[in-house]
């Protein structure tokens, strides 16, 4: 059952795009109800729709119809610039690929998003980067660039970026897909102590394993959750 | 600009057009504001730039009636424009003639000028020796002849040796009453003396000038000065029109000092500064053009982190600022670059060419002024296209 006060509320959301001459549905009226702290997993084959559903639900897209209410805020008639602050506030996003910026350090890396949330002072974007890379245990790697890191400290590195902003809501798209078994596990342990530490997350995989650690798994095939 | 930083080479090579077309630009105008600092040294030393000369045009080869009635110029002209044009502090009456020169065994045809002593200071005339023409001379027309150093040194021997002997002119003897100082000019080390001519002919009174060698009251030319503080165009004007009321007709040229001054080297530099002025522009356009196909590359290059940048919060402007920031970083190194590059070209030429130039502050605002605005144009279409990425396909970008 859904928690009591719920983040994600979305209805009957559909995506279509046009290829050429031909209209392909990815999203055929998907609803979605996310509670605050829960962990979920979304998962199904590739094709399946699951990475444009964290598209919409991560505000990176929109939906085509249907509606979507995310933290209290219907956000599914928002502009570009408007959908930007909602995912800059509300979402913290974790990427397969990790996609640190290779030529700033992991501190500024992790400083990112409250440099684009504007009128927060470089001091505190600072000790907010720090205080967060500490408790993921990187204190050690502030002033690194990430080409020095290993593979799981860099999605560690993702996940404390990710985190900066104190958003409503954690996604993370395959996020030990490039990982080896053991930094998979270390970074798989980091969700689940965030999840104990009350965050929400939504983890998208095709991995059976991976999405066992989840609460709750929404299982999607042919644009439709089964 | 951390991508500056990282291929300093590459972009280095790629700022050339850049960096070359901001030299030249530089170049261009250290080279010109020495020329033209240098002309208006030249117009000083000729009396300044509020000299206008009125001379007499050659009549058509079918002159009308206006024309023919006309008297051309004449001492009533100059007397009239002495009463009438308040834009003038000095008029000066001249008559001018090829006449052949002797002493002894020394003889060659040159120049003579008939004037009066007003000439002295407009044209800023200094005797060596001796005196210059006085108004005495001029009213009981005197047989008498100032030198210019030149024609004194040839005749004489020795210029100094010249006062109070005589000399025949057009075969009338004068008693020779002055000689001017040397007067050197030179707009380039390779050039002749553009004053040379000041010291090669004779001064006589233009009254005995008339009475000894053509009996009629025609002038060839008047010399002007205009009053300090009114633009010479404004005088010019006002003698154009006097001057037109008592012909009837335009049978006259009137010339600032300044005009046609400067000589084979000025003629020389305009063509010069031309051409590197057409180098620097089509550089200029070159380099922008490539440091927009560059940053286009780079975008296209980076639309992944771009996409990442806009899942963190990143709006379009956003995005548009940074790789504009990006491009500003690279255009200023460029600009300075190609600034040191012109400080050192100008260097060169003005030091093999023997010609003054200087690459004053103003020159450097405007070169980097313009190198700036090539790489924000530049930058433009780069960075919106950036800004416009829809943050999924950017992300899914390979």
């Amino acid at each position: 059952m859904p928690a009591l006060i719920d983040l994600i509320q979305a209805r009957a959301l559909a995506k279509t795009y046009r290829l050429g001459q031909v209209d392909v549905a990815a999203l055929r009226g998907v609803d979605v109800d996310v509670g605050a702290g829960e962990f979920i997993a979304i998962t199904g084959p590739s094709g399946s729709g699951k990475s444009t559903l964290m598209h919409i639900l991560g505000c990176l897209d929109t939906p085509t119809s249907g509606s979507y209410r995310l933290d209290g805020e219907d956000v599914s008639g928002l502009s570009g610039k408007r959908l930007a602050q909602v995912r800059n506030r509300k979402v913290g996003f974790v990427f397969q690929t990790f996609n640190l910026m290779p030529r700033l350090t992991v501190e500024e890396n992790v400083a990112l998003p409250l440099k684009y949330r504007g009128g927060v002072p470089r001091g505190e974007r600072r000790t907010r980067a720090l205080r967060l890379l500490e408790r993921l245990g990187l204190a050690s790697r502030v002033g690194h660039r990430p080409d020095e890191l290993s593979g799981g400290e860099r999605q560690r590195v993702a996940i404390a970026r990710a985190l900066v902003g104190e958003p409503a809501i954690l996604m993370a798209d395959e996020p030990t897909g490039n990982l080896d078994s053991q930094s998979g596990a270390e970074v798989l342990r980091t969700f689940a102590e965030l999840h104990a530490a009350g965050h929400t997350i939504v983890l998208v995989t095709h991995d059976p394993t991976v999405a066992a650690r989840a609460e709750r798994v929404i299982q999607m095939s042919d644009g439709r959750v089964v | 600009m951390d991508e500056a930083r990282r291929h300093w080479g590459q972009t280095v090579l790629s700022l050339l057009g850049l960096i070359l077309g901001t030299g030249s630009i530089v170049t261009v105008l250290a080279l010109f504001g020495g020329q033209t600092a240098l002309t208006e040294q030249f117009l000083n030393e000729v009396g300044g730039r509020g000299t206008i000369i009125v001379s007499d045009r050659d009549r058509s080869a079918h002159p009308g009636a206006r024309e023919l009635a006309s008297k051309r110029l004449t001492f009533r002209d100059a007397q009239y424009l002495r009463d009438r044009a308040g834009a003038l502090a000095a008029v000066s009456p001249g008559w001018a003639q090829q006449l052949p020169y002797r002493v002894g065994n020394t003889s060659f045809d040159g120049q003579v000028i008939g004037t009066v002593p007003d000439y002295m200071a407009i044209n800023d005339i200094k005797p060596l020796v001796g005196r210059y023409l006085s108004d005495l001379d001029v009213r009981q027309q005197a047989r008498v002849a100032v030198l210019g150093w030149k024609y004194a040194d040839s005749l004489f021997g020795a210029a100094t040796r010249a006062l109070g002997q005589l000399v025949s002119i057009g075969g009338k003897h004068y008693t020779v009453v002055g000689v001017l100082e040397r007067e050197e000019f030179y707009f380039a080390a390779w050039e002749d003396n553009a004053l040379e001519y000041r010291n090669e002919r004779a001064y006589i009174p233009i009254s005995t000038a008339i009475a000894q060698h053509s009996a009629i009251d025609h002038l060839d030319f008047l010399t002007l000065k205009a009053r300090p503080g009114v633009g010479a165009g404004v005088a010019q004007a006002q003698v154009r029109s006097l001057l037109y009321a008592r012909h009837g007709v335009e049978d006259f040229d009137i010339r600032g000092s300044g005009q046609g001054a400067g000589g084979e080297a000025g003629q020389f530099l305009l063509l010069f500064n031309f051409i590197f002025l057409v180098v620097g522009v089509v550089s200029l356009i070159t380099g922008g053009i490539v440091i927009a196909n560059i940053l286009l590359a780079s975008v296209v290059e980076r639309v992944r982190e771009f996409g990442t940048r806009m899942a963190l919060g990143a709006t379009g402007g956003a995005i548009f600022a940074h790789v504009l920031a990006e491009v500003l970083v690279v255009t200023v190194m460029g600009g300075l670059l190609g600034l040191g590059l012109g400080t050192a070209l100008t260097g060169v030429v003005a030091h093999f060419m023997q010609m003054p130039a200087v690459v004053s502050p103003f020159i450097a605002a405007v070169s980097s002024v313009t190198a700036l605005s090539v790489g924000l144009i530049a930058g433009l279409f780069p960075a919106l296209r950036a800004a416009r990425l829809s943050p999924v396909e950017a992300l899914r970008y390979a």
